[in-house]
Order: structure tokens, then sequence, then C-alpha cells
């Protein structure tokens, strides 16, 4: 592609780590997660490759991505709307044969045709369980530079509590790296305890595409599941596999904790910079209008997109859009979701509401500062 | 194919009393209520009636409002066959001409219509602020089988003369056009919006083209002659709120209404008519521990850390702590630093603002004007903008400017 910067083409698994957070994919997948009051987590990895000159993604779905589906439509928002290439959505086939896929192996045997007629010599491969400040662009580089077979990005941070006690049976397996000098992995752990600071893997994968062919060719016929513990790990010493680390903001949805405290760091404006100051993030338009505060709210340090009508009091929240909050109102320490209406007087704290939901008037709910209460998407309170 | 109704979306005017707002850009395109552009409002109301395909007649500094119309698509207005076309004057085998007057920017553009051979055509204005639905205006038109229908507003009998005037019977039928006279028969006003059966369009546009006396406009030229032959011309009654926002004081108050939809009649929020607009892209906006808004209208991109009250304020506003803005319309990514006081008062793109600067003042008694500053301009440290002035180059650090 001669206006292309890289010649690569990307996959993202959009379904990876949905165990971690039950509450928060009971309708969707851990992909079009709601994050940071206007986007969905998909928006970061999906813009990433975007802005590296990607343009021919694949998303291979596994289940629940309805909403995912209504998320990415065509892929127009993304300017993937491509005549060749573009976005690419990859449902499972609904034959007896095909069961849905477990892990990466099976995920990929099921787009191997599709792998073997596309063009781009190097494939990048993302789950989207991160929003970060994706520069898939300068991994490419960095592959091409180090000869790498095989570039694993990892960032450099403790394991936190619901990662150590991830749902093994899932599948959802989390890998730490072992790096030598020279950057090459000498070592990947799966589901390790290992206290401090580890090289954690973002599973992004760099790889020439013949070489994936290849892989999961070999891996599928031995009825091989996972890329990391029975592709990668057992050549670990065949393969020149690259750690390549990424440094720049991460915020990583591991729980719902997790979730909860990754939107509210982004009311530090400092964090909110750090990820949103590079390329523009992508997302659905709604076509909102502007939020409008009336003359008796009250807003301090509150992160917001489009559409919300705020007639009360709102204090350390992120809301997203289309958020009501009625007169008198009090809302504090909260994540409130697309559509959420909390209705004249009541009071709210702590709490994280998905979807649509309602908290009727002159109600009060409070969670905590350690667990913060989740209301399901369309309920009313 | 052809389609019932097309219409044609005047949009080359320089809106000249707009001044330094409309230097670079074309008036449809002066940004409007926190998110949208002045022409968004008609588009959005061809898309709900139902229209799908608009040209729109560009020839002052086009560039902006090229770029923002691009395909279309932000309304739903790019279609297979029909959607949103951006009409230059261009050049023809027998010469080629800038357009001279509102019914020429239509005649020169005869055989873009004939593609579609419609049966009706609109003929909308792209500077005014107005939710109509025009799929109303084109059944009352039909019901009254008429071969023209003009939309009109009752305005108070003392403001009447400024207005071009319709003189209607008790069956809407207009039997008298008035341009702003000193004695008014009537208080409807034209809104500059017009229904024409495209065969009768088209006779007049034609006749009117082989008359070298006419000045090619449809207020002083086609309705008269319209009239003089006796044609079927009925008015058409508007209810709704409708603004001209040709004037720096009309464009601030219509924004300020806007942020008071309970009265003042204009209502962005009513899901039922949205308006539709070329998104930024940025991320949600910030309202820190220190900031104060109140009764103010905030977008994507803004970081508010200083004081915002009744204000709208566009994508990628930034008020710094200790920053107060009262009463006013700031445009994108404009800067308002510490200490500087920015009130009553217009603020075009990409301004900066700078420490302690004074932009503009509440006014007292029976004062009137709206300071206004130019895109890119930046207020030095200390300066002063009074409340009429009309800001087009830097002012300097500790200057004043009235």
């Amino acid at each position: 592609m001669v206006s292309s910067n890289v010649d690569a083409l990307g996959i993202i698994f959009p379904n990876s780590y949905d165990s971690m957070v039950p509450e928060l994919v009971s309708e969707r997948l851990m992909a079009s997660i709601p994050f940071a009051s206007r986007y969905r987590m998909i928006d970061f990895p999906l813009s990433g490759m975007v802005n590296s000159g990607i343009d021919n993604v694949s998303v291979i779905v596994r289940k629940n991505y309805h909403s995912l589906m209504d998320h990415l439509g065509s892929g127009r928002e993304w300017d993937l709307t491509r005549k060749n290439g573009g976005l690419n959505i990859v449902p499972p086939f609904a034959q007896k044969a095909v069961k849905v896929y477990h892990g990466r192996v099976e995920a990929l045997a099921s787009i191997l045709a599709f792998l073997r007629y596309q063009k781009e010599k190097y494939v990048v491969m993302s789950d989207a369980n991160i929003a970060a400040v994706y520069d898939f662009e300068d991994m490419i580089r960095h592959h091409i530079d180090t000869g790498a077979d095989v570039t694993m990005v990892y960032l450099k941070r403790e394991l936190s509590a619901p990662v150590l006690t991830s749902n093994v049976e899932q599948g959802d397996f989390y890998y730490t790296l072992q790096l030598e000098e020279d950057g090459r992995v000498s070592d990947i752990r799966i589901n390790p305890k290992d206290k401090g600071v580890q090289n954690i893997s973002m599973n992004i994968y760099i790889i020439e595409r013949e070489l994936l062919i290849d892989q999961i060719e070999t891996a599928y016929v031995q009825g091989n599941i996972f890329y990391e513990r029975d592709v990668l790990f057992p050549q670990i010493d065949k393969l020149n596999i690259q750690g390549y680390e990424y440094t720049g903001y991460a915020a990583m949805i591991s729980s719902i904790k997790a979730y909860f405290d990754e939107n509210m760091r982004l009311l530090d404006e400092a964090n909110a910079d750090a990820l949103f100051s590079g390329s523009p993030i992508y997302t659905k338009i709604r076509d909102d209008t502007p939020t409008r505060y009336t003359a008796d709210a009250k807003v301090k340090n509150v992160m917001a997109a489009d559409g919300c009508l705020v007639d009360g009091v709102v204090e350390n929240c992120v809301l997203f859009r289309g958020v009501k909050i009625g007169k008198g109102a009090v809302v504090r320490n909260s994540v409130l979701m697309q559509d959420t209406v909390v209705e004249p007087g009541a009071r709210v704290e702590y709490m994280i509401t998905d979807k649509n939901v309602t908290i009727t008037a002159g109600k009060e709910v409070k969670g905590t500062d350690t667990f913060p209460v989740f209301v399901a998407k369309g309920k009313t309170v | 194919m052809e389609k019932e109704m097309i219409a044609m979306l005047l949009a080359g005017g320089q809106g000249s009393r707009l001044y330094a707002l409309t230097e670079k850009l074309a008036k449809p395109a002066v940004p409007f209520g926190g998110k949208y552009r002045i022409i968004d409002f008609p588009l959005s109301n061809c898309v709900n009636s139902g229209i799908d395909t608009v040209g729109i007649l560009t020839q002052y500094q086009p560039l902006v409002l090229n770029e923002y119309i691009g395909n279309g698509q932000p309304w739903d207005l790019d279609r297979l066959y029909g959607g949103v076309h951006v009409l230059p004057p261009y050049q023809k085998a027998s010469g080629s001409d800038w357009y001279k007057g509102t019914a020429n920017a239509i005649c020169q553009n005869i055989s873009f219509i004939e593609r579609y051979n419609p049966k009706y055509v609109i003929i909308l204005s792209g500077d005014q602020i107005c939710k109509q639905d025009y799929s109303e205006f084109l059944k009352f038109h039909k019901e009254k089988n008429a071969e023209f229908s003009v939309a009109v507003m009752e305005v108070p009998w003392e403001e009447a003369s400024r207005f071009g005037l319709m003189v209607a019977d008790e069956n809407d039928k207009i039997t008298e056009f008035q341009e702003k006279p000193k004695e008014p028969k009537s208080n409807l006003a034209s809104m500059g919006i017009y229904i024409f059966n495209w065969d009768i369009l088209r006779k007049y546009l034609l006749e009117d083209d082989e008359d070298p006396n006419s000045e090619n406009d449809f207020g002083n030229n086609i309705i008269p002659n319209l009239l003089r032959d006796g044609r079927q011309m009925y008015a058409y009654h508007f209810n709704g709120y409708w603004k001209d926002v040709g004037t720096i004081s009309s464009l601030w108050e219509a924004n300020m209404e806007v942020l008071d939809p309970e009265h003042s009649g204009i209502d962005l929020f009513d899901e039922n008519w949205k308006i539709y607009s070329r998104n930024s892209g940025m991320a949600g906006h910030h309202i820190s521990s220190c900031a104060t808004v109140e009764n103010s209208m905030i977008t994507d991109g803004c970081k508010i850390a200083g004081s915002v009250k009744h204000s709208v304020l566009f994508g990628g506003v930034k008020v710094e702590e200790g920053a107060v803005v009262e009463d006013a319309v700031i445009m994108g990514h404009t800067t308002i630093r510490s200490g500087a006081v920015v009130k009553h008062c217009i603020v075009a793109e990409n301004v900066l603002i700078d420490n302690d600067a004074v932009v503009g003042a509440m006014l007292e008694g029976n004062e009137k004007g709206v300071a206004t500053v130019a895109s890119g301009v930046v207020i030095g440290r200390g300066a002063k903008v009074g409340p009429n002035a009309m800001v087009r180059k830097n002012v300097k650090e500790g200057e004043e400017e009235w």
C-alpha cells in the first residue's frame, strides 16, 4: 500500500478476559465495555491500528457480540469501510462440527483461509482489555529492527489481586515474561503468583503472516488450543521471540473494582492527558447535544460525555453519554454509563450503573470505596 | 426515477454583518450552539423531513463549508441517488459567471435540478436557526393547490417594516408583497423559505434570466413577477422558533436562547428532531474540583477549571483556574488563561486570552453590543477589549481596544 505506513493486518480478540468481569459482560463482551465516558474498550486498540496505518482488521468474536456488532457497524467511524481490507467481523460458524473457540489457536484456525489470501506481510494481534496509547507502527519497526520471529508486548507492573485469582477454567490465562539482556524472551510463565514488578504480557503479538499460518496449521491438527502455552512456549529456544516494553498509560480491566478505579483514575487530568493526548480515539457517533448544566447544577471533578443533563450535584464522577441527573439529586464517586437517569432527590454514592439504569426519585443507594455497587443494564432501583 | 421534492440551499452569502466571524468562512459555516454550524439546521431539517437530495449553492469563502459537508454522511445524505451536492458557480460553453443573485444561483443550476426531475423544489436559506418540518409545509402547498408557497412568521407590527411582508387573504392566498415597506399592510414576514412547482420555477427563472434589468433575486424579481401574473401563491404560517442570525447580537442572543430551551422555544435536546453535525472526535470534557459551572453547555474536549456561567463552550475550550466566563459564546479550541475575565461576547476559534486580560463587559442601561474576537487572535496579558469592540488582530500585552 503506497499511502499506508505499515505492511500489516490486524486481528483483535474481543472476548479475552470476559471471565474476569462477569457483571459487565452479561450482555456484552470485554471489547464493548463502555470506558472513559464515551468509548468502548475496543476503540483503543482499533483506533491504534488505524492510526498506525493498518486498514485491514479482523475481529474474531466468540459470544455475546451483539453489542459489539452494533458498536462497530460497518467500521465507518474508524475509517475502515474499505473495498480492500477494512473491518471484518468474524462470528463463529453455526455448525455442529465447529465448536465455539476457546483459545487463540482455535480462533485463528477459523480464519486460516482468509489469512492465506491476504497480501500483508505482518500480522498484529491484540486483545481489548487494556485502554492504552497503542503505537503499532513503532512495535512493527522494533520487530523488523530486532529481526524477531515473534514480538510480544509487555508492561512492567505488579500483578493485581484479581489477576492472581483469575479464572483458569475459562482459559483466561495471563502471562509474564522473562527477558534476556538483548530483549529476547527466555521464559513465558503462565498464571504465576510472583510478587513484585513483573513483565506482564499485554497479549499483543507481531509475527509474519506466513509463519503464523504455519504455526496455526500445525498446532490445530495437534489439537492445541492456547497460542502462548502450546505454540510459543514449546518453541521458545527455536524462535527469536522479542519483548517490546510499553511504557505509556495503561488501564487494564481485570475486575469490576479495577473497572471502577480505572474510570476514576481518569479524573486526574494528567492521566486523561496521558491516555488522550496522542492520536485520536474513534468511537461510534451518537449525535448527542452538548452537555447542559442548569443554574442549579453543582459539579466538581467530573468527566462527562455529550448529551448529559445535570440539574443536581455531581462530584468525582464519570458520566457517559446521555446521563440525566435530576434536580436536588446528589451523585458522588460513581460511574454512570449511557443514559442512566438519577431522578430528583436521589442520592448515589460509590455506584457503577450500567446502561439505561434508573435510580428513582428520593432513593438512596450507596456502595463503599472498596466495594462499589453495580446495577445491571436496564434495571430500575 | 424522479424525486417528489428536492431542496436548494442558498449558502453563498458573505454574512458581512457578522464582520470578523465571516472573514474566512461563509455565514452558513459559522459555529453555533456548542457543536453545530448554522447549516446543520436546514440540512438536519431536510433529512428529518424526508428530503434526501440537497443542492448547496456556495460562492463566498467555500473551503470550510466544502470540507465540513464532505460526502454528507453526518446528515445521512450520502446517497446512491441524490444526497448532498455542493454547487459552486462553474464554467459553461457559453461562458461563466458568479451567482448574481439568489434566483440566478438557482437558474445556473437548472440542469442539476432536472437530473432529479422533481415535482416541487424547496428553496432554503443557510443562515437561519430554525427547526421546521418541511413535509408539513409541502402538505400545505399541495392542499392549497399552490404554484408557489412561502413560509411566513408573524412579527410585531412595530418591527414589520424591517422585513419582506406578505399580504394574504383569509385563505392565506397572497395578494401583495411589500419589501421593507414604510407603511406595512401585514405583519407576516417572509422567512425566505419557498416551495415552487418545478415547472413554474423553471419558467420564471428563465424569463428572469432574459431580463437585463433584473437583479435576479427571489424577493425583488421572481415573487413580484408571479404576483403580476396572478399565480396561485400562498403563505404558510410557521409558529416555531426562527431566528435570522445575520448579526453579531442576534447570533449571540440565539446561542443564549439555546441555554433556556424551556422558555426560548429552541430545543436542541428534542430526541424526535435531532440536529446532526460533524463530530469532533475528542474525549469527554473534564470539570475540575476548583471549577464552577452553571447554566451552561459544555462539549467534548473542554477542560474547565475556572468559573463558567450562562455560556456556550465549543469543543476543546480550556478555561484555566481563576478565569471567569459569563454570558459568552466561546468557539472551539480557544484557551482562556488564569485571571482573565470574559463576558458578554463571542470569541471565535483558536483564540488565546492570556492571563488577566478582560474581554467584553456587562452592559449597563440601554447599552447594546457584544464584543467579538476573530479566530486565531491573541489577547495579551492584562489587555482590555471593550464591550463593543470587534477584534480582528492581536491585542498586545496591556493594550486596550474599544
